[in-house]
């Protein structure tokens, strides 16, 4: 007997707006379908009506846990369209900041999946030692979430000898952390039974279906952005690029924890090698016209932002591709086979964030013709979808 | 002759009767969750009463307030009958376990027997209240519930009928009258003890055997249609399962609320805080099992060591 099960939008184990009808034979999942679309929120769109300065700050609305990488992305593509080289320190600044940023998202991913696994101990302990890496964020930046650090030409707040010193203490403290989950996770049998062989992407999958980040990581596939097309300052900064070949949630959960080691030595490296110097240099605020590609390694994986300029301040066309996209066809790969219990695990092992990925493109099946929806249209449509709906 | 009625209805209404049960209930439950808030570096409960300590009550209170909705689908007369049903099956049970004296307030040859069936009994209803609910989580809670039933039943029952073969009674208030004259259960039969705790476990479905009722993964398994009163009873009645539990612990095993200087209720509310304290310390120690994994650990490696534990006992002679 098969069995229809939805999973989300609504759904205590998955705080993102994502529907999946999962097709159910004794607890085995033998069918996936996936339906995007519940917070689409047209920011591509919104674009086009900000100038470029104002668009640095709705780059870091686009996600909340990796909105410095979006910020980064952005002011990396605009650059690159100014022509603008930036000063050496604010590249340190990036490089340090975008680490910080993948500390306390691995930190918060740990804590998420410990939870869908039902062990809230570990939940608690991961999110506490996050408070720390949040606490240096606040410090250099001002805001916990939203750091408002990168911006055209640089970034807006400089690292001083005084916080140096407690962001060594931090990251001490959070590398004997990271010591102790390594140990936890590689020996705790509750958790390895949860996770080891758990959510299978193979590597051939990975490649096909174009997985990134520490997703393809864990399938031994080393791609990182970082290394493949140095930015900012990792191309100083000597980094190992962690990669498992268990192709499971519990590879996917070793590679991140050893991420956050490697994190921890970049900034240490960076803090102590930063030159001195400007943070920043003024841009102006006219963009010539052309198109620029710029890409990221976000804490999920790879970010790509694409910009086309008219010449004005403002952008004709700006398009993201944030990792969880690239990631939601591994994840149904992953998804078939797997038993009713371990879906939260998996869906949680590639660190989904729905909001960041939403887009609409209507597609005509005969013609092949591409529509895109602004917001306008979606308003219309959603209106008249209730009134019919409800006879309203 | 007067008196001593009015003496028996103290002892079922009042202590060691119904009023004490409750309140044990409630203090069991923030008891609990102060625990594993603590190991969790929380703080748990907070702000009702001394230290939160009436939280469980208010809870409890809370949702008997609430708006009991009951959806068109569901099969009714089960779905109303149920919460009631689990919450007597819960409290019956607790007559049995003495807490004053070396006699419990009901005791009879087989009570043991009894007990095992009202347990069985749960779970079965629990099965039924998922399944009466015609939620696909709750079906599939529900399904997980009777397997997890033929997972725990076999050895925590042959774990409890270890230390009535010592005893050679079927009466609890017997075993627990034969351990104070010997010693306790719990020095020839460790793997029983071990072994009835985990079943117990898994019986209370707490981490890391909520799985019926993972929240994670099917929301609140076969809870998830109840709300309202019917909610409220079965938060109690889960409460009264853990005190029934931990009392099972104490009176098979830790000999009852005799072994000590002190007079015998507080003895047995001692014991039975450190029976609270290690059930609730488990729970804050594992990540949650599926249910395969439970199902062929409890036929792979606790039947046989409760069945090695009666060889054990048979042959030593104790």
């Amino acid at each position: 007997m098969t069995f229809k099960i939805p999973f989300g939008p609504q759904h205590p184990a998955l705080e993102e707006p994502v529907n999946f009808m999962f097709e159910i034979e004794e607890e085995r999942v033998v069918n996936v379908k996936l339906r995007l679309g519940y917070v689409h929120r047209g920011i591509e769109k919104i674009a086009e009506s900000r100038n470029y300065r104002q668009l640095v700050y709705l780059s870091e609305r686009i996600c909340g846990i990796c909105s410095f990488a979006h910020a980064l992305c952005y002011s990396q593509a605009v650059e690159e369209l100014l022509g603008l080289e930036i000063p050496e320190r604010a590249k340190f600044i990036r490089t340090i900041l975008a680490e910080m940023e993948r500390i306390q998202n691995h930190y918060l991913w740990l804590g998420l999946t410990a939870k869908e696994m039902g062990f809230e101990t570990l939940f608690m302990y991961a999110w506490r030692d996050r408070e720390r890496i949040i606490d240096m964020l606040d410090m250099i930046s001002g805001k916990r979430v939203h750091y408002g650090m990168s911006t055209i030409g640089g970034v807006r707040r400089d690292i001083t000898e005084s916080m140096i010193g407690k962001i060594e203490e931090s990251l001490n403290h959070l590398e004997a952390r990271a010591e102790y989950y390594t140990k936890i996770c590689t020996e705790d049998p509750s958790i390895l039974k949860r996770t080891v062989g758990v959510g299978i992407l193979r590597p051939r999958d990975a490649r096909a279906l174009c997985a990134v980040g520490p997703t393809a990581r864990a399938s031994g596939i080393a791609r990182d952005v970082r290394t493949d097309e140095p930015y900012a300052a990792y191309g100083e900064i000597p980094f190992r690029v962690v990669t498992y070949r268990g192709c499971d949630v519990a590879s996917r959960m070793y590679v991140r924890i050893d991420e956050i080691k490697e994190s921890i030595k970049i900034i240490r490296y960076a803090l102590k090698n930063m030159p001195e110097g400007s943070i920043r240099v003024k841009a102006p605020t006219r963009v010539p016209e052309g198109e620029a590609i710029s890409r990221v390694e976000a804490p999920r994986g790879e970010n790509i932002h694409f910009i086309k300029s008219n010449g004005s301040d403002r952008p004709e066309r700006w398009k993201i591709r944030a990792p969880t996209l690239a990631n939601l066809l591994s994840l149904c790969k992953m998804l078939s086979g797997v038993n009713l219990a371990d879906i939260p695990v998996v869906i949680a092992g590639i660190d989904p964030c729905i909001s960041c990925a939403e887009r609409i493109a209507l597609v005509d099946a005969e013609t092949g013709k591409l529509n895109v929806w602004d917001g306008k249209d979606l308003w219309r449509y959603a209106n008249e979808w209730y009134r019919k709906r409800y006879g309203l | 002759m007067v008196s001593e009625e009015i003496w028996a209805l103290i002892q079922i209404f009042l202590f060691p009767g119904f009023l004490f049960l409750f309140f044990l209930a409630f203090f069991t439950e923030w008891l609990d969750r102060k625990i594993v808030a603590k190991f969790q570096n929380r703080y748990g409960p907070l702000y009702v009463g001394p230290k939160g300590i009436l939280q469980p009550l208010a809870d409890f209170i809370k949702l008997l307030s609430k708006e009991d909705i009951t959806p068109s689908t569901v099969d009714k007369v089960p779905f109303k009958i149920i919460p009631a049903l689990l919450l007597t099956l819960a409290v019956t049970p607790l007559f049995c376990i003495p807490i004053v004296g070396s006699s419990a307030l009901i005791s009879f040859e087989g009570d043991l027997i009894v007990i095992m069936f009202i347990m069985s009994l749960t779970a079965l209803l629990v099965f039924m209240g998922g399944w009466a609910s015609t939620n696909r989580f709750s079906t599939i809670g529900s399904i997980r519930a009777g397997l997890q039933m033929f997972a725990y039943e076999i050895p925590m029952n042959l774990a409890m009928i270890g230390p009535a073969i010592s005893a050679g009674s079927l009466s609890i208030s017997k075993i627990v009258e034969w351990q104070t004259r010997r010693f306790w259960s719990l020095f020839p039969q460790p793997l029983g003890f071990a072994v009835l705790t985990i079943c117990l476990m898994a019986h209370l479905q707490r981490v890391p055997f909520d799985i019926p009722e993972a929240e994670s993964e099917i929301v609140s398994g076969w809870i998830v249609e109840f709300s309202g009163k019917k909610l409220a009873l079965i938060r109690l009645a889960k409460d009264f399962e853990f005190v029934l539990a931990a009392s099972l612990i104490v009176s098979l095993f830790l000999g009852g609320p005799y072994g000590s200087w002190y007079i015998s209720p507080i003895t047995f509310l001692a014991k039975y805080l450190l029976c609270v304290f290690i059930i609730s310390n488990l729970r804050a120690a594992f990540a949650r099992y599926r249910i395969d994994h439970l199902l062929a650990g409890a036929w792979k490696y606790l039947t046989p060591l409760a069945l090695l534990q009666i060889c054990l006992i048979k042959i030593w002679g104790i």
